[in-house]
This record gives C-alpha cells, structure tokens and sequence, in this order.
C-alpha cells in the first residue's frame, strides 16, 4: 500500500492542522495538493481562469468563501466537504471534474488534506470582480422604474398644425430639431390606413367612397365619425386581440417535446376579443387573467369569463413529459415569471434567475419573491403523472342551464350505480372457450414473452385456450408477462386482459400498455369478476402502429395476492362489437351499459377551462442557486420587485399571493405598466414604438427617444381608466398620425407615417376578402376535429400533426398549433409563438415570394376574385378589380401593362393571373 | 438620435437571405444592430466547412453497436441496482433492474481495431473513419427534453437550433440554396424547435424539406414549383415586375420596396436553380446502387442520405438527415423489442456507409463533418424487466467523421456497463462546442443579444475536446 505508507507521517498531525498548519501539512499540500489542483481544477476554478459557479481554488480564501453553493471546504470534516463530495463521484448533480473521475489515490489525497485541516499556504487573493446592475436607489431614478410625470408645455412655431395636445408635443419636439410635419395623407390613402389599423381588414370599394365624399364635406368630421364606427365594430377586437395574445404566446397545442392539444385554449381568445371589444378597462384585464379565480364574481357569466381568463398562466410551451417533475414545477414557473416579465412590465426578469441581473436593479432574491408566488399556485393538475396535464376547471352555467346539467349528472350517476350492481351479479365461468371463438386479435399466455417462474394451469375452468398462468404468489418484483401483437394495420383498438379471479388473487396488479401515443399504466383487481363476459377486463383503447413497438406487459411487483394471465384480446375500435356470451346478468350488463352510453353522449356536457389554482400551503420558495432547482438555497418571502416598491408587500398566508401581484403590476403606482402597454399601442399605431424595445425596458433596451411623451400617454390612459379604445382614439385622431408617408422627417419623430407590411393575418384575410371567401363567423372554437377528444389524452395529439388548414374564418381563429403552424404564418414572419412576442420579425425572404408566386392557397383566391371581375361590364372591370385589392384604381404604367397582359378576350384563367399578381404586389402588401 | 431599423435591414437581410447568401458571414452582419457584431468570417482557421448530421431519433442501443461490454453478457439475466434515472427522476428511488446482454455480437475492424457489433455491418467497414465518442452524456430523460437539447443546447427554454447558430455565423456559400436545411424532419420531439431560429433574425431559420412519414422521393422544397406551364408563369411574372416598377416609382427613395421587389427576383431564379440539386435521377447506377437506392429496406433513407451529398456539394452549410417518424416513440425507442433495432440498422446501414464512401470519393470528407447519433443512448438492463431497453442519457456513443476529426479513434469510456460515462466525459455541450471550433467558430464569442443579454449555443458551459482532432 505505498499510498498509505506515504500518507502516514501527514496522519499522525491532525490535532494540530487547523489551527496552525505546520511545516509536515504545508508540505503535503505542496507536493500532493497543489499540483492535483493545478492539473485538474484551475483552467475553470481560478481567478486568472473562469470562476465556474462562482468558486476559485486558486487561493485559500477561494475555497473558505466557495462559490454559489456556499464553502467548498470545511476543514477537518471531508464528508460535509462539497468538493471532496464533488470528486468521489457519488452525487449525480455534482460530479468534478467534469471530464471524469480522478484516479481514487488522488481522491484519498484530497479528503486527507481535509482531514488535515486543508493546510493552504497560498493567501495571495485578487478578489473577482462581479458585475453588478445598478443599485436600487439608483434604479429608482432610471427613467423606467421612475414616477410617471407630465410634460411641460412645449412652445411651437407653426400654432395653426396642431389639433391636439399630442400634435403639440409632436411638433415641438420636430421643430425644435429642425424638422417638418408631413404633408396630411389623402382621404384614399387614410380610409385603408385607418380600417387597416383598427379593424385588420381593408375596405371595400363602397367603404372608401363613402369615406372620401364625407373628408371632402369636413375631414375632421369624417374621421371622426369613421373612427367611432370602427372601434365599435366586433372587427375591432379581432384584429386588436393580436397584440394581446401575441403577448400571452397565446396557442392551442403544447408544442415542444410531446405536443399536447389545448382544446380549450378558444375560451381564452374568445375572452380576449370580447374584453377589448367591451372596452374592459385593462388593469381589470391583467387582473383577471392573474387572479381571476381569486377575485369575487357577481355572476356565473363573470366567473366563467375569470376562470378562462388565468390560462394566461397555464398556456406556455411546457413539457409535460418531463420526467423530473419538481424540475418540470420549476420550468413552469420561469416560464410564467418570463413572459409575466416582458409582457405586462418590459423586464428581462429571467436574467435575475441565476444570479443578480448583471444590468438591472434587480437581485436575484426578487426574482424568488415573485417565483414564491407561482410556486404557492398550481398550474398542474398533478405531480405523478408520467405525461402530466394542466388543470380544466369546470365552468358554471348561467340558472337554468345549470339546473338541467346538475339533473343530468344525477340520473348518469344513478345509472353508473345500477350497472355496478349488475355487473356484480355476473356468474362466473365455468368451461374453458379456444382462441379461435373470440373475436379481434387474440393472443393466448403461451404466446407471450415470459419472465420468471410463472406456473401454467387448468385448475380454474373458465379459461381461454389452454389455461392460464399465475406467479405461485411469489417472487414479487421479479416476474412479467409480455404480449407483443402484431396488428394488421395501423389503428385505434381496445385491448382486453382475460384474467382468472378469486379472492386469493392480487388487488393492483400494474399492467403497463405501451402505444403509438406514450404509455399507460393500469391496475386490475383480480379479487372480483372480469367484468365483460366474465372474463375480460378493458385496458383501455390505443392507437397501435402496423409494425409498431406497442406492448401490453403485466407485473407481479408490489402484489398482495396471487397474479394471473390468460389471454390478451384486441379489438379494433371500428369493428363489430362482439357478441356477448349471453344470459340474462349478461343482457341486463349490456342494456344498461348502452342506455348509459346513449345518456352520456345526449345529455349536456358540462365546459370547461384551462386554469390555475391556488395551492393548499403557499409559502416563499428557496432561492435556486445558479438556477439549478435541486440547489436550493435561503427561502425567500413572497414578494415584488423592490425597485418598484409601495410600501412592504403584504402577502396574505392564505393565499398564493397571486391577487396582491395582480394589484402590484395593475395598480396606477406601477409606471413600468402602463408605460409598457401605451408604449405597444404607439407601435403598433406607428411601427415603432417611443421605446423601440417594447419589451424591455431596461437598462439594455432602448431609451425612449421622447420621455415626456411617454409619460404625457400614459397619464392620459391612466386618466381615461385604463381605457384601450380612448387611447387608440387620441392617438389616430391626432394630425400627426394621420399625416402622409411622402417626405424625408426621420420616423422617431412621428410626424410623418411609416409605410408597413401588413402582417401574415392581415395579408391572409385581405386575400380571402378580396376573394369574396372570408367567413365573419364571430368567436367559437375553430379545431376541427377537436370537438370529442379527450385534450388530456395524448392521442389528441394526432389533430395538430395530421391538420388539414381548410377553414377560410378571419386568422385571429386560426388553429394556433406550435408544431405544425399554417404554412402562410410560417412564411410570413408567424412560425414561432412559443414565446411572448413584443414585435414581430420583418423579414424579406424568397419563400414568401414564392408563396405568393406559387400557393394554390393563393391561386384559388385570385380565382375567385376573377370570377367576380368577370360578372362585371368590360369596362369597370379593371378599375374595378384594382379598387377591390389595393384601394385604387390603376395607375397610367399599371393599365398599361394590364391591357398588353390581358390582350383584347381575356379568359377567366388571364384574369386570374392578374389578380394573383395584384397579391403579390407591393401595394396590396404595404399599408401606406 | 436613432435610426429607423427596418429599410436599411431589411435590404440587408435581403441581400443575404433564403435565396442570396452570396458572402459568408452578411448574414450575421446584417443583424449586427441588434446584438454585437458577429463574425463576417470565423473566429480561427477552420477544418472543416459543413456538417452532415444523420440523427437516428429514438435513441441508438450504444451497448448493442459500438460500446462493447463483456460484462453484460457475463452477468445477463442477474439483478443489479443500477440507479434507473428515469425511476429517480420521478420517484427518488429505484428497483433492482435485469441486466440484458447485447443481442448482436461484438468483433474488432479495420486497422485500429475498433469494436463493433454486427448490427451495423456496413459502418463497421469504415471502422478507420470514424472518430467514436463513447463517453456522451446528455440532459433529458424523455425524447422531447433530450431531442430538444441536441438540437438548441437546451431541454425547456426557447432558443435557436444549432444548425441556426452556424448558420448565423459563417452564413451560407450558395445564393440560390437556403444555407440549413433539414430533410424529413418529424413534427413530434420538439418539431419545428428542432429547426427553427427562435430569437436569431427569420434569415437563419432551417428550411424542411419533406416531412417524416412522406416518402423522401416526394420531398421538395415549398412551393418551389410553379403550378402553371412555364411560358405561362413567365408572362405573369413580367405583369409582376412592371406593376411592382410602376408602384416603386411612385415612393422614390424606399430602398425596402426595392428589397421586397428584388426578393421575387431571387424567388424566380430558385425555381431553376433548386430543383437541379434535388433531382437525384442525374446520377450513375453505381452511386445509387451504393446508397442502397432501389432495394427496399435502404432506399428512403439512400434517397436522403444521396440528396445530403448533394446539398453538400452545393454549399448548403448546415444538412441534417432525419431517420424519425411522427410518433413519441420515434424510431429507435426499443423499449420492448429491442430485436426492432436490426430492422432500422438495416435501414440506415447501407446509405450511411454510402455517403462516407461517396463523400471519400469526391474529396469531399476532408472539410464536411459527418456526425451520426441520437439524443441519448438505451440501459444496459432491461426495461421493467421485459425484453427492451430504456433511455440513457447518462451514458451513450456517437460518431463522426471527416472535417478534421481524427479518424479510428475510439475516445473515453463508459462504466463497466455502458451506464454512465465516467473517462474523458463529453457532453452534449462539449460536442457543440467542439463542433464549433471545427467550423472556425468559437462557442464563447458566437452570441446574439436578446431579451436584454447574450445567448449562446452553449449557455455557460460547454468545452471544445481537442483531443478529437487530428
């Protein structure tokens, strides 16, 4: 044992080390130690190296302080050392160094060193420099976290421009630098202008006229009067829902891993439109979708509408299938805390999550505040699930539609009852049957893959084939069954587990179903009678693959009793059902089982919601130590961000917390709230917002190129309660916004229009508007397919992959799959909404050309908008075919070329040629 | 004073988008406003050009291909406590588990007397080729966590594929090709994730072509052809042009309308250019017959893996080849008849082994990287104590080969029982690290800023392997 004998002159100081290490301790370190550190820790555990996890082994004071998981060292006690737990490998979260285990004398080396009292000459230190965000003081001073305050009057030249407090702000900030107002737009131009912005959707031929023989009348008037007309159309908050559920990374299926259908998720849109519709104000909005289920409701109708409005919480991109469900919690709650973050605040709240934020004023102890709260919430309906689920809270009805569901729900459980009698009374079996006589897939127990000791008899006489097999009640743990089948073809079909019961037979045994959606995992009590035909019980009914890996798998672990297997028998879903082996407890089985089929599938079904609840224990959640969630550290108490700090946060200990937190982030003491939405509305009304960075509005974001009139906006629309419409109103009934794109003022000034693209769903509905296809159908569900699905049941999963986009409703009812999204949104800047989206991507790329180019969904539409072209008079029907698709009619150069295109007969086909290209052109894509 | 983005980027994006990455690197420059400058050229001198990724979805049994454990064999049938990770995840504690001996025999190839097992016969004859990593170690227990962590870097967060991040970086060498591309992608597993460019501009985004499930013979590139005869579309595009010219001269000075106009342009010349490079029916019989093209078990997978050397050959940067399906249990995931295994090898075996050969041929292996794998590995025991394996991300192998990678290395190790890795570890982090460097790029300085910070690939972590290089 040369190690040992080597060690043992260092063995004999003990006593002595930690106190004052002597010459014998520093030496073992120099010869044993300090070249082990060098060679193995140093290139990421140094001052003159990375500092990985904060720690640095380069001096003693290194590892006395450690790094974010606290000492690495504690001398004299290597078990309570996290390094020598770190290299003896043990400890699967925290195994160094990295690349591999150290031979065992150099771990023997280092927990002797400890046991010395980790003697460390090396007392030179540079302390590292942490990069740290600005103080709470000083962020209570950065323009963002500040109090809102108006602006000054700001004196102007040119006094006769102005029409409203906001064009006075304007200008004076465009003169003051030396620029000039637009000229205003033409009436043509602000018509499709204004319906664009308001409502989504361009304006008929009709709609223009209209429009310009009124501006020419009075055009303040006009505008007016069309503005008011347009926020009070449902179209409104269609198209104005877009920047919320953008924000909410609104979308019907899961995505990610194991794609999940969110059936429900409708609900949430429909409450949506209808609450910017109704002009709800939006801090009653943002409450809601926070702490709806928390907050009182005077109705049913208002319950119901909270309820659906906390799926704001519950529709991320989680992973269901994550096995770690702890760490699945945790995912949940960054992800709610993230988009919570850039959406309704403009904070990059994530960076506060493995440490201080490095730019903003806020500590990583914030971050936990407001985690403590999602954490006290529940956003799972469980954490054993192998694929987990949200939670569907059922939703109240109004009176007497209430009464008739509770009815309803008494007479299925009566029935459940009967047929629970009558099942019990079924006889038991007493001849054996052959395979032969069953119907579906049968396959008998010698058949199937066997491990362990299992004993085959024939002592029962009810069996199928040529008797069963039970486990002698012993070797628990250690025995299964597989059946393998082999299925004819793809499909749907119900797998039933032919068992011998008795009362000496196991009470849970597992039977595990692998399929073509996941696994399951069911339990049969073998103690009662099989309850189909006396010798089946249903698993359940799966989609199998042809060829597939599909298995059913039957286990003796953890069984009080005896375990048998007789047979497995497949029955296609679609197939006949089989006939029943008949006697009267039999018949009477049947006919109660299908009158309560028959009430089921008549009576009224009660709705439900994605949501969240509040958990049974709220409490503050530990600080994760470098975001790791089993690394925790102190607990810390529920709270807000303190740089926005109203007084002490008073929390309840009832609840989560997540009502204070609604009334934190909606309350008129938040600035960063009401700037942020004011902000979203001016960019959305503009193209580019005050703070270019809509969602964030930290001190890594934008500044805003002009404060006071920021603050001036938010002021008002705190003025004017929270209210969506009075703000869009005074912004699009200024001069300045409705002033012409001609001309060279730079934009951040905002007295002269942007020219934009118009967005994938505003280019979709134009395309079937102009088409003459778009359905106005108002709100619903809009899935196909979704309608009887079990959304929990992963087989759901199978509507999103196997989609077929046919509806032609406006794209706010698009089904938003985060899997397989419509090709057009994909196309046109709308693939990802897997996370929160302040704005949009504006991209050029060749595919979207060569969508419009070459989309059969294109060219039906400009089919069908020949057709029309074609019912008209030779002579209108140009002028008539541009006014429909850009608003206008030809310019001298574009009937030109139409003319030599069209040639004197134009077909039908030519006419569809030249409204498809009409679509690709760039005025049908830009709103001027 | 500020500057308004979209004109000047959106020209910018243009002039490197979908259809005209004419330089390296403009791509990533375009976007330099809203991060920090990237690289318009590599960071050091690279070894390597391009990556050919063959992900075999579902994860690949290491213990029945390349990581030969005698012991499995020795102790086949006895109970172990091996930790079941899965088991721990969930539950915090884990039964005694069957040890399951390899189903294919093992044998040493070629001059560095690589093990491996019959499974795949043909890759086996490139046994001096390949450079095999058998100390991998991943995150994610379940394929949708673990796929996603091979492809952006991460199990639960929204962020780029890495075929977007090289992208990002070195841009793309074909202006009529998009520069990522990925074929027959599966929607399952992460989906679009897998390919897409989360935060990083649109122009970085892989392009699908085909789509698991449809057969590869039928896979093209959206909306690539035109769907009225050819003098027909070509009259309606001159429509397009003088409207389009009509309208520009109208707003003088919009330098974004000409981008958008332009993009046509480009969109045009794809139609001829594209479906050249997808038209395998130009090559001899011999090469075909080397993929396996026109036998039964190899010729979807040959059709892929040919149209890889293709897209190789026509600069496209970034190739993965998909051997997935739709399903949560894609492909190689034996969980219960682990024989199944043999049925996919004889799949993919052939055309992999094809494309080295081709590649070979051409010159084309010393600057493309060929990396071949899945997301994780399978237990050494058995599952439930049936007659299949379960997922490892623990411990597992893959392989690559070509672009510098020292060939006939096998590098670090597993346990005794292919478990864990425990010598020379190389996490998922390190091979996208290390795949990096052999583009030129360095993981650390290859970021984007978002949401108020940097990303990278790699997070916080990660380390290049420089022993893996020749």
């Amino acid at each position: 044992m040369p190690v040992l004998q080597s060690l043992l002159p260092f063995l004999l100081i003990i006593g002595t080390a930690t106190a004052a290490p002597n010459e014998t301790g520093i030496a073992f370190f120099e010869t044993k130690i300090r070249p082990l550190l060098a060679g193995h820790c140093l290139e990421c555990h140094s001052t003159a190296g990375k500092t990985r996890g904060g720690l640095n082994l380069d001096s003693r004071q290194g590892w006395v302080t450690g790094g974010d998981s606290g000492p690495a060292v504690i001398p004299g006690d290597p078990d309570a050392s996290l390094l020598i737990k770190a290299v003896r490998y043990h400890d699967l979260t925290l195994q160094m160094p990295e690349d591999g285990k150290l031979p065992e004398a150099e771990i023997t080396a280092l927990e002797t060193w400890v046991r010395l009292g980790a003697p460390d000459p090396r007392t030179t230190t540079v302390s590292a420099k942490k990069q740290t965000g600005l103080s709470l003081d000083e962020g209570r001073k950065f323009w963002s976290y500040a109090p809102l305050r108006p602006p000054a009057a700001r004196p102007v030249q040119n006094q006769a421009w102005p029409w409203t407090e906001l064009d006075h702000l304007l200008l004076g900030a465009a003169e003051k630098a030396g620029f000039l107002p637009a000229p205003d737009a033409p009436p043509e131009t602000l018509a499709r202008r204004l319906h664009l912005n308001l409502t989504g959707l361009p304006p008929s031929p009709t709609e223009i006229d209209r429009f310009v023989a009124a501006a020419r009348e009075d055009r303040k008037t006009a505008i007016a009067t069309l503005v008011d007309e347009l926020l009070a159309s449902r179209h409104f908050g269609e198209h104005w829902a877009r920047l919320w559920l953008d924000m909410a990374r609104f979308a019907e299926s899961s995505g990610g891993g194991r794609t999940l259908l969110f059936k429900d998720a409708w609900r949430y849109r429909d409450y949506v439109i209808e609450s910017l519709n109704a002009d709800r104000p939006l801090d009653q909005f943002i409450r809601e979708q926070i702490a709806g289920d928390l907050l009182p409701a005077a109705d049913p109708a208002a319950r119901r509408r909270q309820t659906v409005a906390t799926a704001f919480l519950a529709l991320g991109p989680t992973n269901y299938e994550e096995q770690d469900k702890q760490q699945l919690r945790f995912d949940i709650i960054d992800e709610q805390l993230d988009t919570i973050g850039r959406a309704l605040l403009g904070q990059t709240l994530g960076c506060a999550r493995c440490h201080d934020h490095k730019f903003d004023p806020i500590p990583q102890r914030d971050y936990y505040a407001l985690a403590g709260i999602l954490a006290s919430t529940r956003t799972l309906f469980n954490y054993t699930d192998n694929v987990a689920r949200w939670i569907d809270t059922p939703l109240p009805l109004d009176g007497p539609a209430e009464a008739a569901l509770q009815a309803h729900q008494t007479k299925v459980e009566e029935l459940k009852h009967r047929l629970q009698t009558a099942k019990a009374a079924l006889t038991k079996r007493t001849r054996p049957v052959s395979v032969g006589s069953l119907a579906g897939i049968v396959i008998d127990d010698p058949e199937a893959k066997v491990v362990g000791n299992w004993q085959h008899s024939t002592f029962s006489r009810g069996y199928i084939g040529s008797g069963y097999l039970h486990d002698g009640n012993e070797g628990k743990g250690t025995k299964t069954i597989t059946f393998t089948p082999s299925f004819p073809q793809m499909g749907r079909y119900e797998a039933r587990l032919a068992y011998n019961h008795a009362e000496t037979r196991a009470r849970r045994v597992r039977v595990t179903v692998l399929h073509a959606d996941g696994e399951e995992t069911v339990f049969v009590d073998q103690t009662v009678p099989p309850p189909i035909d006396g010798r089946f019980v249903s698993l359940g009914t799966y989609r199998f693959e042809k060829d597939g890996a599909g298995f059913i798998l039957i286990g003796n672990a953890e069984t009080d009793g005896v375990v048998t297997v007789d047979a497995l028998q497949l029955l296609p879903e679609d197939g006949a059902a089989p006939a029943p082996e008949s006697n009267a407890a039999d018949a009477l089985v049947r006919a109660l089982e299908a009158e309560l089929k028959q009430l089921v599938k008549t009576g009224p079904v009660r709705p439900v919601a994605m949501s969240v609840q509040d958990a049974q224990d709220p409490s503050g959640t530990p600080i994760r130590i470098r975001g790791i969630e089993k690394n925790r550290g102190e607990t810390i108490p529920r709270g807000f961000l303190q740089v926005i700090d109203h007084g002490p946060a008073r929390i309840s200990e009832a609840g989560s917390g997540r009502r204070e937190l609604a009334d934190w982030i909606a309350g008129r003491e938040n600035p960063l709230t009401s700037r942020v939405l004011v902000n979203r509305v001016w960019a959305r009304l503009f193209g580019s917002g005050i703070v270019p960075t809509v969602d964030n509005f930290g001190t890594t974001g934008d500044k805003p190129s002009d404060p006071e009139l920021l603050d001036h906006l938010a002021l008002r629309f705190l003025e004017d309660g929270w209210s969506l419409k009075r703000l869009v109103r005074g912004i699009v009934l200024s001069r300045a916004w409705q002033t012409s794109a001609q001309g060279s003022t730079p934009p951040e000034f905002f007295v002269r229009a942007q020219r934009r693209r118009l967005d994938a769903e505003q280019l979709r509905d134009a395309i079937l508007l102009t088409g003459g296809r778009l359905q106005l159908d108002y709100l619903g569900p809009n899935i196909q397919g979704a309608g009887g699905i079990d959304a929990n049941n992963t087989s759901a999963q199978n509507v999103e992959y196997a989609y077929v986009y046919a509806d032609t409703r406006r794209s706010v009812y698009t089904p938003a799959f985060r899997n397989n999204r419509l090709e057009m949104f994909a196309a046109f800047d709308f693939a990802d909404i897997n996370a929160s989206i302040g704005r949009r991507h504006s991209s050029t790329v060749a595919p979207q050309a060569l969508f419009l180019l070459n989309h059969p969904f294109v060219l039906e539409h400009a089919r069908a908008a020949a057709e029309s072209t074609r019912a008209l008079a030779p002579p209108e029907q140009l002028d008539s075919a541009f006014r429909r698709t850009l608003g206008r009619p030809p310019l001298p150069p574009e009937r030109a070329a139409c003319q030599r295109f069209l040639g004197p007969s134009p077909s039908t086909e030519d006419w569809a040629q030249l409204h498809q290209m009409l679509f690709a052109s760039l005025d049908f894509r830009y709103v001027d | 004073m500020m500057t308004h983005p979209s004109r000047r980027d959106s020209l910018r994006t243009l002039a490197c988008g979908f259809g005209s990455l004419a330089l390296h690197g403009l791509a990533a420059q375009a976007h330099a406003k809203s991060g920090p400058p990237a690289p318009r050229t590599s960071h050091h001198p690279a070894r390597a050009k391009r990556i050919i990724f063959l992900f075999m979805s579902g994860g690949v049994s290491h213990v029945d291909s390349f990581d030969h454990k005698p012991r499995l064999t020795r102790e086949n049938g006895q109970m172990r406590q091996f930790g079941d990770l899965r088991s721990l995840a969930k539950t915090g504690t884990s039964p005694e588990m069957r040890v399951m001996k390899p189903l294919w025999d093992f044998r040493q190839h070629g001059e560095s007397g690589l093990w491996a097992s019959d499974l795949f016969p043909e890759m086996a004859k490139h046994a001096d080729d390949l450079c095999v990593i058998r100390s991998m170690h991943t995150e994610g227990i379940a394929h949708g966590p673990a796929t996603l962590f091979l492809h952006t870097g991460s199990t639960n967060f929204i962020r780029p594929s890495m075929g977007s991040w090289i992208h990002y970086g070195l841009g793309s060498e074909n202006e009529n090709l998009p520069g990522f591309i990925s074929l027959s992608p599966a929607l399952g597993n992460g989906g679009p994730r897998n390919y897409g460019n989360a935060f990083l501009p649109a122009v970085h985004q892989g392009t699908p072509i085909g789509r698991a499930g449809i057969p590869a013979r039928e896979s093209t590139i959206r909306n690539l052809k035109p769907l009225r005869p050819s003098d027909q579309a070509r009259r309606q595009f001159e429509l397009l042009r003088e409207l389009n010219q009509a309208q520009i001269q109208t707003k003088p000075g919009e330098t974004e309308l000409e981008a958008v106009a332009e993009s046509y342009e480009l969109a045009w010349r794809m139609q001829t250019a594209a479906p050249d490079v997808l038209d395998l029916s130009g090559e001899s019989p011999a090469t075909l017959s080397l993929y396996g093209i026109g036998q039964a078990p190899t010729d979807n997978f040959g059709r892929q893996c040919l149209l890889a050397r293709r897209l190789c050959e026509a600069g496209v940067r970034f190739i993965q080849v998909n051997y997935a399906d739709n399903s949560n249990n894609p492909a190689w995931d034996q969980h219960s008849n682990l024989p199944k295994h043999g049925d996919h090898a004889k799949a993919v075996d052939k055309p992999v082994a094809g494309l080295l050969e081709d590649l070979k041929q051409r010159g084309l292996l010393d600057d493309t990287i060929v990396w071949w794998g899945g997301e994780f590995g399978r237990t050494p025991y058995a599952e439930k104590n049936g007659t299949g394996r379960d997922h490892n991300p623990a411990g597992f192998t893959i392989w690559l080969a070509g672009g510098g990678f020292q060939p006939g290395l096998a590098y670090g190790a597993t346990d005794d029982y292919g478990h864990h890795a425990v010598v020379d570890k190389v996490h998922m982090h390190d091979l996208h690290a290390t795949l990096l460097h052999a583009l030129g790029l360095d993981h650390e300085r290859l970021t984007f800023r978002h949401a108020g910070r940097d990303f990278r690939l790699t997070d916080v972590y990660g380390k290049v392997v420089p022993d893996l290089f020749a």
